[in-house]
């Protein structure tokens, strides 16, 4: 069924992953790569249903966010290959069900850490209010008749919940620095984002092919 | 809104975003909303229902003709034995059938018109005309078997103007008249056709052209531009993308079409891949053989829709109008529109739509009193 090279030999654990799975991805990541080995970030323009999302240049700069590949420098890379493709795929696996309970924090404590990266632009290990604007202009760009100041103000709200989310009450002097990763584990603490924050693959036996 | 539902290989969620958003807001901060996008950003990533759609001419369920099947493999025998019935009956029955309704057809469209062309020229004429054009039509879309579904019938192209399709096979043309008169343009060619062209040129005032005329492009353009200033001739049916396409994407128009001047008439024409490939790829099968496999197909499905007619604006040159009109039909058949450099392009309906979501979401967000 598949023409061309076949994939390259992964070089970590992706027990969840069928290799029909990888083989698709594979096709699709030779599709944006045009035929070559590696991806940058002008790839990702051709996909017009991309176009549609707000945070579209976050998303695509989660790929490149050398945090998000787990290598030991920091910074941007400035292109990715088919594994690290996978990498940043893997952190939208869906959840299984024989996970144990360590499995089960590592893999939410993972997704989140994604998120994390996605707000923390300078990768300075906080979301500052600053940071925290960007993204909520982003969200809301591309809207004409909303006035910069309304987003200002829903960031502003925003931080000043999770500010008493994580530190409580504070005092007159007090000055919230930012949203640490504990801080932001803290505010996510009971809510269930393991099953919003996955895509799912769809049993392939299912589909009916008279193959 | 696309007429064939199509299958992905990841599940989508398609709550709408209102909904979708709501649930998340269980933490009252924006955060949640960020889920919801990302999650959408990686679901294009993965799979584009564009590109999909475009790459993948495989049916989800086989419909029996080895020909959709891309890669035969023995899978039961009682599929075996369904596949051999199949072949039977299609190669066996259905073909004599259709070749002999086509033998009439063709047969009848010589005759009947060269005998109308005895006549002077006066309304009794083209009325006869008509009629025998049309029922020799429907004879050869029944050879066929073709099952046509038109929509928007109040659109249909009226005399002195200018019908506009997208081209998939030589028998858009006999999926047309099936429904209305036109003037067919086109070349000169030998053999049956040849004689088929000079038999209904006499009844009915057909432009064809020699080769040696279309070069002289014109010498065309003023035939055509003639044809559609007497606005007693029925309209002329042309096919801009000069050649044909598989049916899931609208190239690029040729622009002189566009140049002739009048009122354009869009069409869009979208077969059902289920019953029969309709598609003719003029590289690898000539046209006996496409015939053949029409004819040996279960049966040609397809959707007509007549579009609201179309002038060329001011400011406007025939290469925007020519796209403007690309867009409508492609849009309404379902189908991408594809420039010539290979890289995807959206209608500009796209823009808007992008717009109306970050409108609708901010709507949100005020509405949820985020703003005080």
């Amino acid at each position: 069924v598949s023409q061309g090279a076949h994939p390259p030999p992964l070089l970590f654990c992706l027990p969840t992953v069928t290799s029909e799975q990888i083989e698709h991805l594979h096709r699709r990541f030779k599709q944006l790569s045009r035929d070559q080995l590696t991806i940058r970030k002008e790839n990702f323009d051709s996909i017009p249903d991309l176009e549609f999302n707000p945070i579209r240049g976050k998303i695509v700069h989660a790929f490149f966010d050398k945090r998000n590949l787990r290598q030991e420098s920091d910074g941007l890379a400035d292109e990715i290959n088919f594994e690290d493709f996978l990498t940043i795929m893997s952190y939208f696996r869906p959840i299984e069900m024989n996970m144990d309970e360590e499995q089960l924090d590592r893999f939410r404590k993972e997704k989140l850490k994604f998120l994390f990266h996605m707000y923390d632009s300078d990768h300075d290990g906080k979301i500052t209010l600053q940071e925290y604007r960007n993204v909520v202009e982003e969200l809301l760009s591309g809207n004409p008749h909303l006035e910069k100041d309304s987003a200002r103000s829903i960031a502003d709200g925003a931080m000043m919940e999770a500010a008493s989310i994580c530190v409580g009450q504070m005092g007159p002097d007090q000055v919230y620095e930012g949203i640490t990763f504990e801080d932001f584990l803290k505010m996510w603490q009971g809510i269930d984002i393991e099953t919003k924050m996955h895509v799912r693959f769809l049993n392939m036996e299912t589909i009916a092919h008279c193959y | 809104r696309l007429p064939f539902p199509s299958q992905g290989i990841i599940e989508r969620d398609e709550t709408p975003m209102e909904k979708e958003i709501k649930r998340l807001h269980q933490v009252d901060f924006e955060f949640s909303d960020i889920f919801y996008f990302c999650r959408k950003g990686f679901e294009a990533i993965v799979e584009d229902e564009v590109t999909q759609r475009f790459s993948s001419e495989e049916l989800v369920s086989w419909n029996l003709l080895t020909r959709t099947n891309i890669n035969f493999h023995y899978v039961s025998l009682r599929l075996t034995i369904l596949w051999v019935i199949g072949v039977v009956v299609r190669y066996c029955f259905l073909l004599p059938l259709r070749f002999t309704l086509a033998a009439i057809g063709i047969t009848s469209m010589i005759v009947g018109t060269t005998m109308v062309g005895q006549l002077p020229n006066s309304s009794l004429k083209n009325y006869l005309s008509e009629v025998v054009h049309l029922t020799c039509s429907r004879i050869l879309v029944r050879a066929l078997s073709g099952t046509i579904r038109y929509h928007n019938k109040e659109n249909k192209p009226q005399k002195g103007g200018i019908c506009v399709a997208n081209h998939t096979s030589p028998i858009d043309a006999i999926i047309l008249t099936n429904d209305g008169c036109y003037a067919m343009v086109g070349q000169v060619h030998g053999g049956l056709m040849g004689v088929i062209q000079r038999a209904t040129v006499k009844a009915c005032p057909h432009v064809w052209f020699e080769r040696s005329e279309i070069k002289d492009r014109h010498l065309v353009t003023k035939r055509l531009r003639e044809h559609v200033m007497d606005k007693s001739k029925l309209p002329i049916l042309i096919f801009p993308e000069g050649t044909c396409i598989n049916n899931t994407s609208v190239m690029m128009f040729k622009k002189g079409s566009f140049e002739i001047g009048g009122t354009i008439y869009p069409v869009a024409i979208k077969y059902d891949p289920q019953f029969g490939d309709a598609f003719w790829n003029s590289s690898k099968y000539n046209i006996v053989s496409y015939l053949l496999r029409i004819m040996t197909s279960w049966a040609i499905v397809c959707d007509v829709w007549y579009l609201p007619a179309m002038v060329r604006e001011e400011g406007e040159d025939a290469v925007q109008f020519a796209n403007r009109v690309r867009s409508a039909i492609a849009r309404q058949g379902g189908l991408t529109e594809l420039p010539w450099d290979g890289g995807l392009k959206r209608a500009k309906v796209k823009d808007t739509f992008k717009e109306e979501q970050q409108k609708n979401y901010s709507k949100m967000l005020v509405r949820n009193g985020s703003i005080g």
